[in-house]
């Protein structure tokens, strides 16, 4: 359990690096793909994780204290989505990286809503049809196209961590 | 006859017969006579010279390859170690430029004192248009202090800790800058907006606004200092119905490729949020 706490400790650091230092500064139009989205969706999509809410909340409260976005929407998005996931995970559990696609799908336009409609309530000019346009559906493409390799990536983690804990 | 067979006789007329050829040798008579006999020899050298040479070239050749790819290795090695040291001298030049560049803003603007920080990284939400700096409280850096480049205003510190800060872009659609068009030494309001662009609202629909028009921070609010470049004015947008006239604006500063920035530390932003009536 320790190591898996730390493995997901460390690469949501790692996500969290890339996401602000490379990601966000390469944006399709406006949008941009969420790495730590994708880490978490495929992180909960995992059977052998057992932590995947607890991580969420960390990395939920983590990005909401470095985001200039209010009202912490960010931790609210992500535990959402999380529990999407979760959902779908028992429903399609025999094809996780379609539950995967699903999920990232619906998160991310969950998840643009949510900020649109914070935002809205802050005062932002922001209208439904250029966030659309400009943001939600680049970003979608965007996490889609990313979504197959960070599952690979973390379904690779989780098997070489799960051995261990059963040897421990 | 017995005179010729004597042995004396013979001996003088052999000296006698030498002694001719070799005046005529030396006198340069007999030099046909030696071109003659010696020109089919000299090629014959030359012929088996150089086909001694070529077999000579044949033969060694192969440790000369040797030697040549080696050699060529080493080069190629020294060419690739020039490269890398180029491609890091040519950004460590391009370092340097940027630091020239805030320096001469500096030295341009010596009201204000600046403090030069490094981006490294944005907002994580791509509705939003904020950088991240790695300077905080630590250096100095406070909330609100205005942020600018050596072509112009960036933005304003939105929040900061003590080893870096985010700083809220003017191209955000929360932002708000009062500015003023130089030309037309009317005041307007400079907006962002979802997509980066900006614009400037608040122009009064009898002001001709040409494109090009310089527009500069009008210090109103004192959220920024005055007189720091913002950008230009590319078309204006004018609608009999509406109360003002839009204008189009291209920022000065390119906030896609913006890699370091200066931080106005003098300045201090002053809230007039109280004083602003509530409805």
């Amino acid at each position: 359990m320790l190591i898996s706490h730390l493995v997901c400790a460390l690469s949501l650091v790692v996500f969290f690096i890339l996401q602000t230092a490379i990601f966000s500064q390469s944006p399709l139009v406006s949008g941009t793909a969420d790495m730590i989205l994708l880490f978490l969706v495929a992180w909960s999509l995992q059977e052998e994780v057992k932590n995947s809410w607890m991580w969420t909340v960390i990395a939920g409260v983590l990005v909401s204290v470095f985001s200039a976005m209010p009202f912490f929407a960010p931790l609210i998005a992500y535990l959402a989505v999380v529990g999407l996931s979760k959902a779908l995970q028992r429903r399609v559990w025999q094809n996780p990286l379609l539950a995967m696609l699903i999920v990232v799908l619906l998160g991310t336009f969950f998840q643009h809503a949510l900020y649109v409609i914070v935002l809205q309530i802050t005062g932002a000019p922001i209208p439904w049809a250029q966030s659309l346009d400009n943001v939600i559906l680049p970003s979608v493409l965007l996490n889609m196209i990313f979504a197959l390799p960070i599952y690979a990536i973390v379904k690779d983690l989780s098997r070489r961590i799960s051995p261990m804990e059963v040897d421990v | 006859m017995k005179f010729l067979k004597s042995r004396n006789t013979q001996t003088i007329i052999i000296i006698a017969v030498v002694s001719g050829l070799l005046f005529l040798a030396l006198s340069g008579y007999l030099t046909p006579v030696f071109n003659l006999s010696l020109n089919p020899l000299i090629s014959l050298q030359s012929w088996i010279s150089v086909r001694y040479l070529s077999a000579r070239e044949f033969f060694t050749s192969p440790r000369d390859v040797t030697f040549l790819q080696e050699q060529n290795a080493l080069l190629e090695s020294q060419v690739t170690q020039l490269q890398t040291q180029l491609i890091v001298f040519e950004e460590r030049l391009g370092e340097a430029q940027v630091c020239f560049a805030l320096l001469d803003f500096g030295r341009t603007n010596p009201q204000f004192s600046y403090i030069a920080a490094t981006v490294i990284g944005r907002e994580i939400s791509p509705f939003m248009q904020y950088i991240i700096i790695d300077r905080g409280t630590n250096h100095g850096l406070r909330y609100g202090m205005p942020v600018v480049t050596q072509q112009g205003l960036v933005g304003r510190v939105d929040a900061v800790i003590a080893g870096a800060a985010r700083v809220k872009l003017v191209t955000d659609s929360t932002s708000v800058v009062n500015v003023r068009l130089k030309s037309a030494g009317i005041e307007a309001q400079l907006t962002g907006s979802l997509t980066g662009d900006v614009s400037l609202d608040m122009i009064p629909l009898d002001i001709n606004v040409e494109p090009g028009d310089v527009i500069l921070t009008s210090g109103l609010g004192g959220n920024f200092p005055a007189n720091v470049f913002v950008g230009q004015v590319l078309s204006t947008q004018r609608d009999a119905n509406e109360l003002f006239q839009t204008a189009s604006v291209q920022p000065v500063v390119s906030f896609d490729s913006i890699s370091a920035v200066l931080v106005v530390t003098d300045f201090e932003a002053i809230d007039i949020t109280p004083l602003i009536p509530e409805p």
